[in-house]
């Protein structure tokens, strides 16, 4: 297990952010969940994860706002998929701009996103 | 002792109105006390519920996923699935829980598509929450029925469509919303057809909900919209120019020429604006031979339609209007002119001297 790639989850939604721990755990990838921005800002910097998954609209602190300190205050180049919601194009838009890496929208199929996960961490 | 001897004595020789002022202070310092004390109490009580909110979806949340994950090919519901099934089936009896039951299923539910989002409907009607929503249906408060039936939309249960139509026409006006949303996001532009016969009217707010969720579709795929053109039912009529104008329905032409005889100025006003977009060089003709009896409103869009589908025949009947005394009719006729015969456009510089023409034409000259 300690070999296990990490991802960090940023989502404000627990009942997903448990449904896509069980799903991702079980392909073999360690999960660190965190409900808002200032969380996952704190689990980035603390376990230097493989890849992170972040929603855009999150409290506190969103999802862009997330992109952005780990692009340019971490300048890491850890791949980044971003969730949004019907209506957030401009908002996906901003986050490719940032450096996000890959984008799902809601609703989406957890399934796809495991082949997702899976692609930008081979 | 002597200080509250001497308010007593202070109080009863004071005047009247002083003694009214003391007594309504008292009375609202009272008020205030009693409403600071209710307050906390309501505030903990509140926190409690959260509290307890929190335990039961935390509760029900690892249920759900442990119901997700649990299944197999083999069998159409496992044996785990089944203890889960009968564990919120228990729990569903009471309000409070079924609440939050709900409340889970569908904080996951608008989250997810695909085969999970399948199962979490199954769970839906194995649990018998289904039943509760159809109840619901019969009740005599309306924001019960209002919510049984976007519960219903939210779990995308499509088989109940016969016990929702019979609302089309309900005379509460939030059931009616709800009803209207129910059809079309499950049954996306067939779901329309509740326009046939729709008798109440559509609320500019209704026409822009029903439009919001008819953009998110994929297939844009939309149905004949000609017998809602033709509809009785004046809001019907406006919101399927609305739908005209934003899917292109060049097919429905005729009837929107039709429209341009319609009894409501508002509706005919709509029809010029819709043929403009659609660029239906029909309508000049028909607006131009009756420009006189037209009002102010409809003169104002046959000219923004005459920006559009503008001919070099027209010149003589523009020429007539560049000294109309409305602006909007004066700017359009001469924009056209502009782009119609420039140097025709440079000799009103002559003909209309006065200030404010000057800068109308100096305006359209340089934009």
């Amino acid at each position: 297990m300690s070999d296990a790639k990490k991802i960090v989850l940023a989502e404000d939604n627990s009942t997903l952010s448990l449904l896509l721990k069980f799903r991702l755990e079980k392909e073999g990838y360690k999960l660190l969940i965190a409900a808002d921005g200032k969380e996952a800002i704190e689990l980035i910097e603390q376990h230097d994860p493989e890849l992170i998954l972040t929603d855009i609209m999150m409290p506190f602190i969103s999802g862009l706002e997330v992109i952005s300190h780990v692009r340019n205050k971490l300048n890491k180049q850890t791949p980044i998929i971003v969730f949004s919601a019907a209506g957030q194009e401009e908002m996906v838009l901003k986050a490719f701009n940032l450096g996000a890496n890959d984008f799902m929208g809601k609703p989406f199929s957890p399934n796809e996103l495991v082949i997702r996960v899976k692609r930008l961490l081979r | 002792m002597y200080s509250y001897q001497h308010f007593i004595d202070y109080f009863k020789n004071a005047p009247a109105i002083i003694q009214v002022v003391w007594v309504m202070i008292v009375l609202f310092m009272v008020i205030i006390i009693i409403l600071i004390i209710y307050l906390k109490l309501l505030r903990s009580r509140l926190r409690k519920n959260e509290k307890i909110v929190a335990q039961y979806q935390n509760e029900y949340e690892s249920n759900l996923i442990t119901y997700l994950y649990s299944g197999n090919e083999e069998e159409e519901i496992s044996a785990e699935q089944q203890l889960i099934v009968e564990k919120l089936k228990s729990c569903v009896p009471d309000k409070f829980k079924r609440r939050v039951v709900v409340s889970t299923l569908l904080r996951l539910r608008n989250e997810i598509s695909g085969e999970m989002a399948e199962s979490i409907q199954k769970l839906y009607f194995q649990t018998g929450l289904i039943n509760y929503a159809l109840s619901s249906l019969k009740s005599k408060k309306w924001y019960v029925v209002a919510k049984g039936i976007r519960e219903l939309a939210q779990f995308h249960v499509k088989e109940v469509n016969d016990q929702i139509v019979i609302h089309v026409n309900n005379p509460n006006k939030e059931i009616r919303k709800e009803v209207q949303l129910y059809l079309v996001t499950l049954f996306h532009f067939e779901g329309l057809k509740f326009l046939d016969v729709l008798q109440t009217q559509l609320s500019e707010w209704d026409q822009i909900q029903l439009l919001e969720v008819l953009q998110r579709f994929d297939e844009q795929e939309i149905p004949n919209i000609n017998p809602w053109l033709k509809s009785k039912n004046d809001s019907v009529v406006i919101f399927a120019i609305k739908l005209a104008k934003i899917y292109n329905q060049f097919e429905a032409k005729d009837t929107l020429l039709d429209l341009l005889e319609h009894r409501h100025k508002k509706i005919r006003v709509e029809a010029i604006q819709v043929l403009s977009h659609l660029q239906v060089y029909e309508a000049k003709e028909v607006l131009k031979n009756k420009f006189n009896e037209l009002s102010l409103e409809e003169q104002i869009a046959f000219f923004k339609l005459l920006e559009n589908v503008f001919e070099s025949s027209d010149e003589s009947f523009l020429q007539e209007h560049i000294q109309h005394k409305n602006f909007e009719i004066k700017v359009s006729a001469l924009k056209i002119f502009k782009l119609l015969n420039i140097e025709k456009f440079h000799s009103f510089k002559r003909l209309l001297s006065a200030p404010k023409d000057a800068e109308i034409i100096e305006f359209i000259e340089n934009n």
